[in-house]
């Protein structure tokens, strides 16, 4: 029997190759229709896994990702792993992070089930979105990428509909972790 | 050819303009599909508004989401909010609607229609349910009985309507905002699934605005407007009209459940 490893946490971002093309629809929307997005240089989008259990060494996390579809494609996309809140995530020093995830719906059973199936460790996996966005000189990045985080009309918002979903906002030094269960009064463990 | 014309607005992605077209013309109405590149002020030019099914913009960032910032929209909204013109949102129309927040108004968005919430499962759901019609203010619905149960097919991954407000659509179901509820197929309050189909709050299959001129809807009244488009798995009352005009022959001549729904529009046109 190997010895418990402590829980730890992994961040897998996970971007296409190509141009994505939700990002591409998203900045020309976000320019033309809001307010807050006429100074956007630029939208960049991932998607954002969080791994939390008892996790092997980096390198086995990767080829682990590598290997399931469950995570991504490696022939269309390729993922960048965090395991040290230290590390770097793919963003740079003036870009904004909008992370957004279905709320009671970030949880991902399926790779949950094939993550035990390969390895015998039980894994809490929940994906995001990470928009990742860059202003221009002198606007006030946070406060634009708070706008055009959250939907609260035609006018105001894009990213998020408060109403399904959850969000969180951060400069380049991501958190690690970021995405925590959601805790409610009288709530249990989450799905 | 109807007087009254109706813009059946085409985004890139919607997939269901033909029939939505089709449907209005069965109910006496003059359906046009409207293309997302002709100039937004030619919606002004028509009676009322359709947004049909599909995925427009593929989806891109969620179901709705760029469409409701499309500059036709704009024009859309002052239509239906200014001069009180009905607009009808199916399946990915009414996720466009409630992104935009026409429906349940205000001026902010105040729903979501969320992932479906399944047992045992997610993604896209396809199948027939029963929904019952509501006492309500709605312009498509309030010729029907309230009480009555109509089958119709839905076809979605994201149709649950959702607020965080917890009790939000127990207040709009109050306020006569809810003209279509998921129900079993004898009537009763729909608890589980497959009876309610996506997890919906309050059963909602349907919201709509304070004036009951917006309606956002799940399931696909363009699906069912003859007899023959009616499902074998549909039991009940509907089931005996579907085995009788098949026995006569009629099945695509007799009108099918979804047609009501367009006729309600016909008629409140013709009486504003």
């Amino acid at each position: 029997m190997s010895p418990a490893r402590a829980q730890r946490v992994a961040q897998a971002w996970v971007a296409l190759k190509s141009d994505d093309p939700e990002a591409v629809s998203a900045v020309g929307v976000a320019r033309r229709a809001l307010e807050a997005g006429r100074g956007l240089l630029s939208l960049r989008r991932f998607r954002l896994f969080e791994l939390r259990g008892e996790l092997p060494e980096r390198a086995q996390v990767e080829d682990l990702l590598h290997r399931s579809t469950q995570f991504y494609n490696p022939h269309k996309e390729h993922a960048v792993v965090r395991m040290e809140a230290g590390s770097a995530a793919p963003v740079e020093p003036d870009e904004q992070v909008v992370l957004v995830f279905e709320r009671d719906g970030e949880r991902k059973p399926a790779a949950e089930r094939w993550w035990l199936h390969v390895t015998g460790l039980a894994l809490e996996v929940r994906e995001g979105v990470a928009w990742v966005l860059r202003f221009e000189a002198g606007v006030d990045a946070a406060r634009a990428a708070a706008d055009l985080a959250v939907l609260r009309g035609p006018a105001h918002g894009l990213l998020c509909n408060p109403h399904a979903q959850e969000h969180r906002l951060s400069g380049s030094a991501v958190p690690l972790p970021w995405m925590a269960p959601a805790r409610r009064p009288g709530a249990g463990s989450a799905r | 050819m109807s007087a009254l014309r109706v813009a059946v607005v085409q985004f890139p992605g919607v997939n269901c303009e033909d029939e939505t077209v089709r449907a209005l013309q069965r109910a006496g109405l003059a359906g046009e599909i409207f293309g997302w590149t002709r100039p937004a002020a030619g919606l002004r030019e028509f009676h009322a508004y359709v947004l049909p099914g599909g995925f427009s913009w593929q989806d891109r960032v969620r179901a709705g989401a760029l469409s409701a910032k499309d500059p036709l929209m704009l024009t859309l909204i002052e239509e239906v909010e200014g001069r009180g013109k009905p607009v009808l949102g199916i399946c990915n129309g009414a996720q466009v609607l409630v992104e935009t927040g026409l429906v349940p108004g205000g001026g902010t968005v105040e729903l979501a229609l969320a992932r479906n919430h399944m047992p045992g499962r997610g993604g896209y759901l396809a199948r027939w349910v029963h929904v019952r019609v509501e006492a309500s203010c709605c312009v498509f619905t309030r010729a029907l009985a309230p009480g009555t149960v109509l089958p119709l097919p839905v076809a979605h991954g994201e149709g649950r309507f959702a607020s965080r407000d917890p009790v939000r659509l127990a207040r709009l179901r109050g306020a006569g905002q809810m003209p279509l509820r998921y129900v079993t197929a004898d009537g009763r309050d729909a608890c589980d699934f497959p009876d309610n189909p996506n997890g919906s709050a309050e059963g909602a299959a349907a919201v709509c605005s304070a004036k009951g001129n917006a309606l956002a809807m799940m399931p696909h009244p363009e699906r069912a407007l003859d007899l023959g488009q009616v499902s074998r798995c549909v039991a009940g009352e509907w089931a005996e009209r579907r085995q009788r005009a098949g026995e006569a022959g009629t099945l695509a001549a007799e009108a099918g459940p979804g047609l009501v729904l367009f006729e309600g529009l016909r008629r409140h046109l013709e009486e504003s």
